[in-house]
């Protein structure tokens, strides 16, 4: 393995200070991908600055929404004493990321920076609307988290940003969301995931919100299928209409985890699954 | 380059000289010699190297050494008991078989352990999820988990 020198800056200044000085080093929060990557020869900086001792970016703030600080590990965000009453879906994923050596270290923030198509921690931020907080010494910015990830492993952050949070609004009584992750087994990477959430109103759906994993080069909203369901009474063809449509929205691969057309077909079996399993048809 | 670091490490303070791109599993095995953590695939998916940092069990091959300055490490030898009597660990993996080539036992038993700490009783569930990024290639788990269910209860009794 190649050498790197190792930096733990004490605040965002000093981290940006040692990025200026060292334009090749990397930010390294929990390493679970970041280090995979260096042992395996894919990456050779010669330096990592470690966002770990920065206390700004460890908290999680709930005030009506939250803000979710982006060293926020995946085990903190399962244990915390509010977060699942108010965002169960994200909860659900983050449960199902990895191990529990894997959570105790792996952060939220790394998750999505990371830009793996089939990051776990995408999927319910993308239906839950989040935006994300990018900052530079100089500027500091938020978007929308669907306009984020740019391509496998290719993000919106320029070269100096770090992502310092994640903010969320909370959720109408009225929204009902599920996190449904398919794996060869129960530790793995997802062949194909999906979060949905929708509010109803009596029978109709005011709004929904569909996200797929490992189905395409990003972790992927289903506008279409969005479209389709909002303002609409749902029924058992509408239902079926979604599959189909969310079928023909995705772009996945073939790799040794699973074939194309599987998870083609995997993809619209999660969209029956959630559609109804939120509607309460029936258990997923 | 080469940095000093201490920490404190199955209850001792120490402090070495590392170099800064190694892994906490390098350093144990390396310069500190506690073998007792093994290395398996070096990249967080078997659990061999699974050890304790404040409270939480980590993978050590996915931990930088530089990040455990200060902290409180616990590594397999931290179990060990006086006059070689066996550990409630090792006695419950023992009476249900649950060693066979032993490489993946360390790990399992810090896990175990890491659970068992935060979770007098815990379900089979809990069990299994805590043990799921342990891989044993002998065993066949269900022995594993039964002994860290006796583990659980002989733990109870002694406090
Ligand atoms: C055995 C194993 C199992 C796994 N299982 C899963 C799984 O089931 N689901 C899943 O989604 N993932 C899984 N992963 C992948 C990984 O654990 C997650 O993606 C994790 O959340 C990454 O977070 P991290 O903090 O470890 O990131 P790091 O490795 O520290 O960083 C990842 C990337 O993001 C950049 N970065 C990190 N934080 C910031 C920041 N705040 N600002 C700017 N850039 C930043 C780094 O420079 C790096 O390029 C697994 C990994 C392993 C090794
Ligand atoms: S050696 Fe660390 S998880 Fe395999
Ligand atoms: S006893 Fe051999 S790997 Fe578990």
């Amino acid at each position: 393995m190649k050498r790197f020198n190792y930096y733990k800056p004490r605040s965002l200044d000093e981290a940006w200070e040692l990025k200026e000085k060292i334009p090749d080093a990397l930010f390294i929060a929990g390493g679970t991908d970041i280090l995979v990557g260096i042992k395996n020869g894919e990456l050779y900086p010669p330096a990592l600055i470690s966002l770990r001792s920065i206390p700004e970016l460890n908290s999680i703030k709930i005030n009506g929404g939250a803000h979710i600080g982006a060293l926020t590990t995946i085990s903190d965000l399962i244990h915390h004493p509010a977060l699942y009453n108010i965002y169960p879906v994200l909860v659900e994923a983050a449960k199902r990321l990895g191990s529990v050596q894997i959570r105790n270290v792996a952060t939220i923030g790394g998750n999505l920076c990371n830009c793996s198509p089939c990051a776990d921690m995408a999927l319910p931020l993308l239906v839950l609307d989040a935006k994300v907080r990018l900052q530079t010494a100089k500027k500091n910015r938020e978007i929308p988290i669907d306009e984020f990830f740019k391509g496998p492993g290719e993000t919106n952050l320029t070269p100096n940003e770090i992502l310092t949070g994640i903010v969320l609004e909370s959720p109408r009584k009225s929204a009902k969301a599920i996190f449904l992750k398919k794996g060869r087994v129960r530790m793995d990477l997802a062949i194909a995931s999906l979060a949905a959430l929708m509010e109803m109103e009596g029978e109709k759906c005011q709004k929904a919100r569909l996200a797929a994993g490992s189905v395409a080069p990003v972790p992927l909203r289903l506008f279409k299928v969005e479209a389709q369901l909002e303002g609409t009474t749902i029924t058992d063809k509408l239902v079926a209409e979604a599959q189909q449509l969310a079928a023909e929205s995705v772009a996945p691969i073939t790799d040794i985890r699973a074939t194309k057309e599987y998870r083609r077909q995997i993809v619209s079996v999660l969209v029956k699954r959630a559609l109804k399993n939120i509607l309460g048809w029936s258990q997923a | 380059m080469k940095k000093e670091i201490s920490f404190t490490l199955n209850g001792s303070e120490v402090t070495v000289t590392i170099d800064e791109h190694l892994c906490l599993i390098d350093i144990l095995r390396g310069p500190l010699g506690q073998t007792g953590t093994n290395e398996g695939c070096r990249e967080g998916e078997c659990g061999a190297c699974t050890v304790i940092v404040d409270g939480q069990a980590v993978n050590s091959c996915l931990y930088p050494a530089f990040e455990v300055e200060g902290k409180n490490v616990i590594t397999i030898e931290g179990l060990q008991e006086p006059n070689n009597k066996l550990s409630v660990f090792q006695q419950a993996f023992v009476d249900h078989g649950a060693i066979q080539c032993g490489f993946c036992t360390p790990g399992m038993i810090m896990s175990a352990k890491a659970l068992l700490d935060t979770n007098q009783n815990p379900t089979e569930d809990e069990i299994r999820d805590a043990l799921l990024g342990n891989l044993c290639r002998c065993t066949g788990y269900v022995q594993i988990v039964e002994a860290v269910k006796q583990a659980a209860v002989q733990l109870k009794n002694k406090k």
